[in-house]
């Protein structure tokens, strides 16, 4: 069994899930709370990872934010090594890559939160803070719930960006799905049915785990 | 309302027209190339035009994958690989028109680094100096160029205190993008890659000193592909006089 990668898989996606909800939360909130032309802007940057490829993220990882660029060179003045081929790289790429997947349930589960609840809250001198924090957050939180494990699974399957950045390195850098990869190139079918079936098994539990929460509650956001 | 569907009818129809002039039209052969030759099909594919009139349709990968690929069925009408093994694979399969894999040319493996870099002068020396960070290699299972420099380094003892610093790309081609974007600052790569005429600009390359096995490069015609006669064909050509005369001026060897 390919421990290593499997561990390494899961520190990826587990802290991609952590930085992503952090910043997708007052992003989302943000979104959620007005209408008009700056937010469909922000909602259309953030829908972007759904629809390009990733090879389009590994360019701009491997050659915009590369050595020979200014960016680039003071990323790698703070890190001490490009982002390349390093852990940090392959969390920068999967941030930007399942960000639709954090950002949108939270939008949708924002907005799902009657207008009255706020100013019922605002009504008995709850800041705004406190507002969402006590009142909004609680009701949304099945898309949190939602949020979190979208971002966990696509980056246990994220494939493009990793291949183009990651440089395979062992317990750097060499996912599950590189592993999986491999196996096939190396015509070892046994390895990458095992492999495939990891995958497949923590997708399937993951996402077992939100629909069963909606079985449960009903599709009410709550 | 009738004229409404009128126009969607004629619209679907003009689309399947337009879908299907890719289907017509130039003789066409589907050859599967080694990353190493990317920097060198273009030429060949325009000699062989020019004498036959059949167009290449060229598809770029590591030996490993393409042939994985032409096991599972892929649609290649000749595999021109960077080694012996994995064309003998496809051979092996019973999908190969020949009894054994062609040989059709000899590969060379060099170092490269870009000119602007401050550790000078690029030989294998540099491989263990400190300043070296990271250097770029091809897979050492998929990609025949990165067994070559995995060979090179076992034999030169040094493989050991290279290896934390070793990058790992798909193929040849990747690993020389690894090295041209920055991101490390030299890699083994194909002489075929180093003398490219970008590559050539951008950089400079080391010979690794001949001590891997040799990089004999062989290829298969597929047999069940609808071109079998323009495939074998094809490969004749790659071995006349005219083309292997002309293999060292893209960094190969003729096996002539």
């Amino acid at each position: 069994m390919e421990r290593e990668a499997l561990l390494l898989t899961l520190r990826l996606a587990a802290m991609t899930t952590v930085v992503l909800v952090a910043l997708a939360v007052p992003l989302a909130w943000w979104i959620a709370s007005g209408r008009g032309w700056g937010r469909a802007a922000v909602q259309a940057l953030v829908a972007l990872p759904l629809v390009l490829p990733p090879t389009v993220i590994g360019f701009y990882l491997l050659v915009g934010l590369g050595p020979l660029t200014g960016v680039g060179r003071a990323i790698a003045g703070v890190l001490g090594h490009p982002l390349a081929f390093s852990f940090a790289g392959l969390l920068v790429g999967s941030v930007i890559y399942s960000l639709p997947f954090a950002v949108q349930p939270l939008v949708a589960g924002f907005r799902g939160v009657e207008r009255e609840y706020g100013e019922a809250a605002a009504g008995i001198g709850m800041t705004p803070a406190a507002t969402f924090l006590r009142v909004v957050l609680p009701m949304a939180r099945g898309s949190l719930a939602a949020a979190a494990v979208l971002t966990f699974t696509h980056t246990v399957g994220e494939f493009g960006v990793v291949l183009m950045v990651g440089g395979n390195i062992p317990g750097v850098t060499r996912t599950m799905a590189l592993v999986l990869f491999d196996q096939v190139q190396d015509f070892d079918y046994a390895a990458a049915n095992r492999t495939a079936g990891v995958l497949v098994l923590v997708a399937m539990v993951g996402l077992l785990g939100l629909y069963g929460r909606w079985m449960r509650r009903g599709f009410d956001g709550g | 309302m009738k004229l409404g569907y009128m126009k969607w009818a004629l619209g679907v129809a003009l689309l399947a027209a337009w879908c299907g002039v890719g289907a017509q039209g130039q003789k066409k052969l589907r050859v599967f190339a080694a990353s190493d030759l990317q920097p060198v099909m273009p030429a060949f594919a325009y000699g062989y035009e020019k004498k036959t009139g059949i167009k290449l349709q060229v598809s770029f990968g590591s030996s490993s994958t393409l042939a994985t690929q032409i096991l599972n069925g892929a649609p290649a009408d000749v595999f021109l690989a960077a080694d012996f093994v994995f064309p003998e694979k496809v051979v092996a399969a019973g999908l190969a028109v020949e009894k054994s894999a062609v040989p059709y040319a000899v590969g060379t493996l060099v170092l490269w680094s870009r000119k602007d870099s401050p550790i000078k002068p690029l030989s294998v020396d540099l491989l263990t100096d400190a300043r070296v960070t990271r250097v770029a290699v091809a897979d050492e299972f998929h990609a025949p160029y990165g067994r070559a420099a995995y060979a090179a380094m076992r034999w030169l003892k040094i493989e050991e205190k290279v290896k934390p610093k070793l990058v790992k790309a798909e193929n040849v081609s990747q690993a020389a993008q690894f090295v041209e974007s920055g991101n490390a600052q030299m890699g083994f790569v194909s002489l075929t890659t180093a003398m490219s005429a970008h590559m050539k600009d951008v950089g400079t390359y080391a010979t690794v000193p001949a001590i891997y096995p040799k990089i004999k490069q062989c290829a298969v015609v597929m047999v069940k592909s609808p071109n079998v006669e323009e495939g074998k064909r094809f490969l004749e050509w790659m071995l006349t006089p005219e083309v292997q005369g002309h293999l060292a001026e893209f960094g190969l060897t003729s096996v002539r």
